[in-house]
C-alpha cells in the first residue's frame, strides 16, 4: 500500500480517537477541578471524589445499577444462546416468527420499548421496581446476545463436531463438550456486551423504574439537568478506571492462557 | 452412525425433546414481554384520551387521525433524515479506522480496539454534557480557535443542528467501527494479492473487491445505528436546545409531556414498530447481520 | 443445567416482583428536579430514620404519567396549583389530616384558600412563584424589554432561552393579546397563533430544567423563565436583572400533596410537618429563591433574599393563577408541536 495512503490512514484514525476520547478527557479533568461550575480551571482537589463517595443516594444509584446488569446478564445470556442454538440448528414451525419477535426489541426505538413494556406492567398493576428494570433490560438484551452467539455459531468449523461424532459422542454431548468451549469467547463478549447495555441503558429504564430502583443513568440525568454537577465526573472517572482495569486483566489472561489465537 | 439430518452450521434437523425444552422459555418471554406489550399498546391505541391522561375505555380513532397529521410526517421525515446523515457521517468516519485496525499488528490491533470501545462504556448523558462544555459560546473549542486567532469572535457552535450531528457521531461511531472491522478483517489476504496481480489499484480493489465483500458487515453498522439513532431524542435536547421535536421527542412527550394522549403515543409506537418489523422481513437480513457481525 | 436454572429463575422474577412489599421505614418522594435541598431530605432521614427514596420529574405532566400508570406509589408527591386541582377532582389525593402538621399556622394568608383548594384540604404550599424576563445587562438594556413581545421583537433572535412548557408559552401569547390566560380553545388559540408562529423561531433553547444554565454561559442574552431561576441567576452575578412583564403573568403555588394509594402516610405527615419548620423552610428558600409561603421562615432571611425582586415581587404586579383547562391541554400541545414543527 502506498505511504502516502497508509499516512492518511494513520492520521485519519488517530484524529477519530481523538474525537472519541476528547470528552472524556474533559469530564475526568473536570472531576479534579476545584470549581463547581466548570467554566475555568481553579485548581486541583479531591474533593469531588470524597462527595461521590459519601453520596448515599448516588451510590445506591450504582448499587442498583450493578444488580440490574448482572442479574439481566444472568438471564439474557442463557435465553440469547438458547435462541441461537436453536434457530441456527433446528427447523420448526414458527421459527421465522420466534425469530423476530426477539429481534424486534433490537430494531425497535428504544422509547417504543420502554412505553410498550410500561403499559404491561400497568395493565397487570404490577409495581415497578428492581424486577421490572430487569425485565426490560433483558428484553432487549436477548437479541444482542442472539445475534452475536448466532455469529460465532454459523461460522463453526463443522469438522470439529463431526469429528466428536467419529469418535463416538452423541449430538448433545459433542455438542456441550466440544461445540460450547469453543463459543466460549463469543459467549463471554456477548455476556459483557450485554452487561454494559443494561449499565448504561436510560431510556426503556427511565419507564420502568420505580422510586426505589432508580440506576445510575436516570441519577445522572436527574442531576445533570441542575448543572453538571462534578461529582458525577468523578464517580465516571473511577468507572471508566475500573473499565481500563478490567479491559487489561481481560486482555492479560488471553495471551497467557491457552487456546486458539485470538 | 450420524443422524439422518447430519451436524454441523447450516445443517438443520428437527427439534428432540430437549430442544423443544429450550424453544419453551423463549416462546414464554417473547410472549410475555413482546407480544403482550404490544398488544395491550395496540389497545390503547384505539382507546380514548382520559382527562388526567392514562386511557379511558372505550373506542376511538382520535389517535389514529393524529398519526395522519402533517405534523407527524414532518417531524418523522426529517428524524429519518436526521438519522440516515448521523449513520452515513459515522460509516464514512468509520471506514479508515476499521481498515487500519484490521491491518494493524495483533497486539496493536487489540490496543486500538480497547480505545475504541473504553469511551462508549462510560455514561452517555455525561459525554453528551461534556461536548456542551466544548461547543458553547465560551468553551473549549471556541477557546482554542480564539487563541490561535483562528476567528475573531466565539462561533455559535452549540444548539444548532451541527451539535446534534456531533453528539449523535460521537455516541455511534464505535457501532460503525466495529462491524467494519470484522468485516474487514475476515478478508483473505490472497484477494488483495490477487486484485494487485490483475493489475487492480487501490480504489478499483476498493470499489470492486472489499466493498461488495464486506457489505454484510457494512449493512450490520448501518443497522446498529440507524435505529437508535431514530429514537435518540436526548442528544436533540441536549445539545439542539429542544428547538426541534423528532420522534423520539413526540412519542415520550405524549407520556411525560402537557399532552397527555396516551392513546396517540401508543398509535406512533404501533406504527413504528410495524413499520420497522416489516422493513426487517422485507430485507431479510438475519442470516447477513450474524455473518457480519462475526466477533 | 444452567438453562434450566435460568428458566426457573425467570419464572420466579414476576412473583417476586408483583406481590406488594412489606411497609417499611421508607418514604417515596416524587418532586421536581430542582426543588427539594438534598439537606433537608437528609436531615429529614437523620432525625426520623425514614430513608427517603427519591423520584423527580420535570414537568406535571410527566408526574401525572407516573401516577396514572398506577404501577408506582407515591407518599409525597409536588404538584403544581392546577395539577394538585385535577388530582383532587379524581380523588387521587388523600385529605391531609392537619393535627399532624402544626406548622400551618406560619403561612401567609395569601398562600391559603386558593381557587385551587378552597378548602385547604389536599395541599400544603410549598414554595410560590412566577415567570417573568430575566435579561443580561451586558448585552440587552433592561429598559427596552419590558415585555413579552419586547422579547420577541426581533432583535434578539437566536439569543432567548425560554422554558419549555407549551402552556406557559401559549399563556405569553394570551397575556400579550389581552385574553385571558385560562380561556384556551380552538378560537383563543388562532388568535394567539400568528404571535406564536413570530416567536419560536427566534427561540435558540428550550429548557424547562435549567434555563439558567444557557444564561450563565452567555449562549443567549435573555430568557423568560422561573422566578426561582432568575433569582438564582440575579444572586449569581449582577449582570442579570428581573423584569415583570407588564402583560401579566403566570403566578403558581407549587404544593406537597399526599396520594389517596401512599403506602406510608404516617411518614408523609411527618415530613410535611418537618418541611414547615421556619429553619427547614429557610435552608429550602436558600437554595430556591422562589417565593416563601412561610412567615415565620421568612423573618429567617436575609435582606437580601428578601430584596430580590424574582423572589419577592412587589404587590401591584399583574399576576393570574393557571387553573385546569381539561382536555384543552391537548390543543395547546399539538399548536406548539406544529410551530415547532415549523408548519
Amino acid at each position: 500500500m502506498p505511504t502516502l495512503l497508509r499516512r492518511t490512514l494513520s492520521a485519519w484514525t488517530a484524529i477519530v480517537l481523538l474525537f472519541l476520547w476528547l470528552p472524556i478527557g474533559i469530564l475526568v479533568a473536570w472531576s479534579f477541578n476545584d470549581s463547581r461550575l466548570n467554566v475555568l480551571w481553579h485548581g486541583f482537589t479531591w474533593r469531588w471524589y470524597g462527595a461521590a463517595f459519601s453520596d448515599a443516594g448516588l451510590l445506591r444509584c450504582l448499587g442498583n445499577s450493578l444488580q440490574v446488569a448482572l442479574w439481566t446478564t444472568l438471564l439474557a445470556v442463557p435465553l440469547g444462546t438458547a435462541a441461537a442454538f436453536l434457530l441456527e440448528r433446528f427447523r420448526f414451525r414458527g421459527r421465522m416468527a420466534l425469530e423476530t419477535l426477539l429481534l424486534l426489541p433490537m430494531i425497535a426505538p428504544e422509547v417504543v420499548i420502554g412505553v410498550s413494556l410500561l403499559a404491561l406492567f400497568v395493565a397487570v398493576h404490577c409495581e415497578l421496581g428492581v424486577a421490572t428494570v430487569v425485565i426490560s433490560h433483558v428484553t432487549f438484551c436477548i437479541p444482542f446476545v442472539l445475534v452475536a452467539v448466532r455469529a460465532r455459531l454459523a461460522t463453526l468449523d463443522p469438522a470439529l463436531e463431526e469429528a466428536a461424532l467419529d469418535l463416538g459422542a452423541t449430538p448433545t454431548g459433542a455438542l456441550l463438550r466440544v461445540v460450547l468451549p469453543v463459543m466460549a469467547p463469543a459467549i463471554t463478549a456477548a455476556a459483557i456486551l450485554s452487561f454494559m447495555l443494561s449499565f448504561d441503558e436510560f431510556i426503556v429504564t427511565w419507564f420502568t423504574a420505580g422510586p426505589g430502583s432508580r440506576t445510575l443513568p436516570i441519577e445522572i440525568y436527574g442531576r445533570v439537568r441542575r448543572g453538571l454537577d462534578p461529582s458525577l465526573n468523578a464517580i465516571s472517572s473511577v468507572l471508566l478506571l475500573a473499565t481500563l482495569l478490567l479491559v487489561a486483566a481481560v486482555g492479560w489472561l488471553r495471551r497467557h492462557s491457552p487456546g486458539p489465537r485470538r | 452412525m450420524l443422524p439422518a439430518a447430519g451436524v454441523g452450521p447450516g445443517v438443520t434437523r428437527r427439534p428432540g425433546v430437549a430442544a423443544r425444552l429450550l424453544i419453551l422459555p423463549l416462546v414464554a418471554w417473547a410472549g410475555a414481554f413482546v407480544v403482550l406489550p404490544t398488544a395491550i399498546l395496540v389497545v390503547y391505541a384505539f382507546g380514548r384520551r382520559g382527562t388526567l391522561g392514562g386511557v379511558e375505555p372505550g373506542f376511538g380513532l382520535d389517535a389514529w387521525s393524529r398519526v395522519l397529521d402533517p405534523t407527524v410526517r414532518v417531524v418523522l421525515a426529517r428524524s429519518l433524515a436526521w438519522a440516515a446523515l448521523a449513520t452515513v457521517a459515522c460509516l464514512v468516519l468509520a471506514w479508515p479506522v476499521a481498515w487500519t485496525i484490521a491491518r494493524a499488528h495483533p497486539r496493536r490491533r487489540t490496543l486500538l480496539l480497547a480505545l475504541v470501545v473504553v469511551p462508549f462504556w462510560t455514561s452517555f448523558l455525561i459525554r453528551t454534557y461534556a461536548w456542551v462544555t466544548i461547543l458553547k459560546g465560551e468553551g473549549l473549542l471556541n477557546g482554542a480557535l480564539l487563541a490561535a486567532g483562528i476567528v475573531a469572535a466565539p462561533i455559535e457552535m452549540l444548539y444548532t443542528p451541527g451539535a446534534v450531528l456531533v453528539g449523535l457521531v460521537h455516541t455511534f461511531l464505535p457501532f460503525a467501527i466495529l462491524p467494519l472491522y470484522a468485516a474487514i478483517e475476515a478478508l483473505d489476504p490472497a484477494l488483495f494479492e490477487a486484485a494487485a496481480d490483475l493489475g487492480a489499484g487501490p480504489v478499483r480493489t476498493l470499489r470492486e473487491v472489499v466493498l461488495p465483500l464486506t457489505r454484510p458487515g457494512i449493512e450490520a453498522a448501518a443497522l446498529l445505528i440507524f435505529v437508535p439513532a431514530l429514537g435518540l431524542y436526548a442528544v436533540n435536547d441536549i445539545l439542539g436546545g429542544g428547538r426541534v421535536d423528532m420522534i423520539g421527542n413526540l412519542i415520550a412527550d405524549q407520556f411525560k409531556g402537557a399532552a397527555r394522549d396516551w392513546p396517540f403515543g401508543a398509535a406512533l409506537s404501533v406504527t413504528l414498530l410495524l413499520a420497522f418489523a416489516l422493513a426487517w422481513r422485507l430485507a431479510g437480513r438475519g442470516r447477513s447481520l450474524a455473518a457480519g457481525l462475526d466477533r | 443445567m444452567r438453562l434450566v436454572l435460568a428458566a426457573v429463575l425467570f419464572a420466579c422474577l414476576p412473583v417476586a416482583a408483583c406481590t406488594r412489599r412489606e411497609p417499611a421505614p421508607e418514604l417515596q418522594l416524587f418532586a421536581w428536579s430542582e426543588y427539594v435541598p438534598d439537606e433537608v431530605v437528609d436531615g429529614f432521614t437523620t432525625e426520623t430514620g425514614i430513608r427517603v427514596n427519591r423520584e423527580t420529574f420535570a414537568s406535571n405532566e410527566e408526574m401525572l404519567a407516573k401516577l396514572l400508570s398506577g404501577a408506582t406509589h407515591y407518599d409525597v408527591v409536588q404538584p403544581s396549583d392546577y395539577t394538585a386541582e385535577a388530582l383532587a377532582r379524581e380523588g387521587m389525593l388523600r385529605p391531609i389530616d392537619w393535627s399532624k402538621v402544626p406548622g400551618l399556622r406560619n403561612l401567609a394568608p395569601e398562600f391559603l384558600h386558593l381557587p385551587h383548594d378552597p378548602d385547604q384540604k389536599y395541599t400544603l404550599p410549598w414554595m410560590g412563584g412566577t415567570v417573568g424576563i430575566v435579561v443580561n445587562a451586558e448585552r440587552v438594556s433592561p429598559e427596552t424589554v419590558r415585555s413579552y413581545a419586547d422579547v420577541f421583537r426581533g432583535e434578539h433572535r437566536g439569543r432567548i432561552a425560554v422554558v419549555d412548557d407549551p402552556r406557559e408559552i401559549v399563556s405569553w401569547a394570551l397575556a400579550t393579546e389581552g385574553l385571558p390566560i385560562n380561556r384556551i380553545d380552538a378560537s383563543s388559540l388562532a388568535r394567539v397563533e400568528p404571535l406564536l408562529r413570530a416567536w419560536l423561531p427566534q427561540v435558540r433553547v428550550f429548557d424547562s430544567d435549567s434555563p439558567k444554565t444557557a444564561l450563565l454561559d452567555g449562549d443567549v442574552d435573555l430568557g423568560i423563565v422561573w422566578s426561582g431561576e432568575g433569582a438564582l441567576l440575579l444572586d449569581e452575578d449582577p449582570k442579570f436583572r428581573w423584569v415583570q412583564p407588564a402583560a401579566g403573568a403566570h403566578r403558581f403555588v407549587d404544593t406537597l400533596a399526599i396520594p389517596v394509594d401512599a403506602p406510608n402516610p404516617e411518614a408523609a405527615h411527618r415530613f410535611l410537618a418537618y418541611v414547615l419548620r421556619p429553619e427547614v423552610s429557610a435552608r429550602i428558600s436558600a437554595a430556591y429563591p422562589y417565593t416563601n409561603p412561610n412567615l415565620a421562615a421568612r423573618r429567617l432571611l436575609s435582606a437580601k433574599q428578601l430584596a430580590n425582586p424574582a423572589s419577592y415581587p412587589p404587590q401591584e404586579a399583574k399576576l393570574e393563577f393557571f387553573r385546569d383547562i381539561g382536555a384543552a391541554a391537548v390543543l395547546v400541545d399539538r399548536a406548539i408541536a406544529r410551530l415547532k414543527a415549523g408548519l
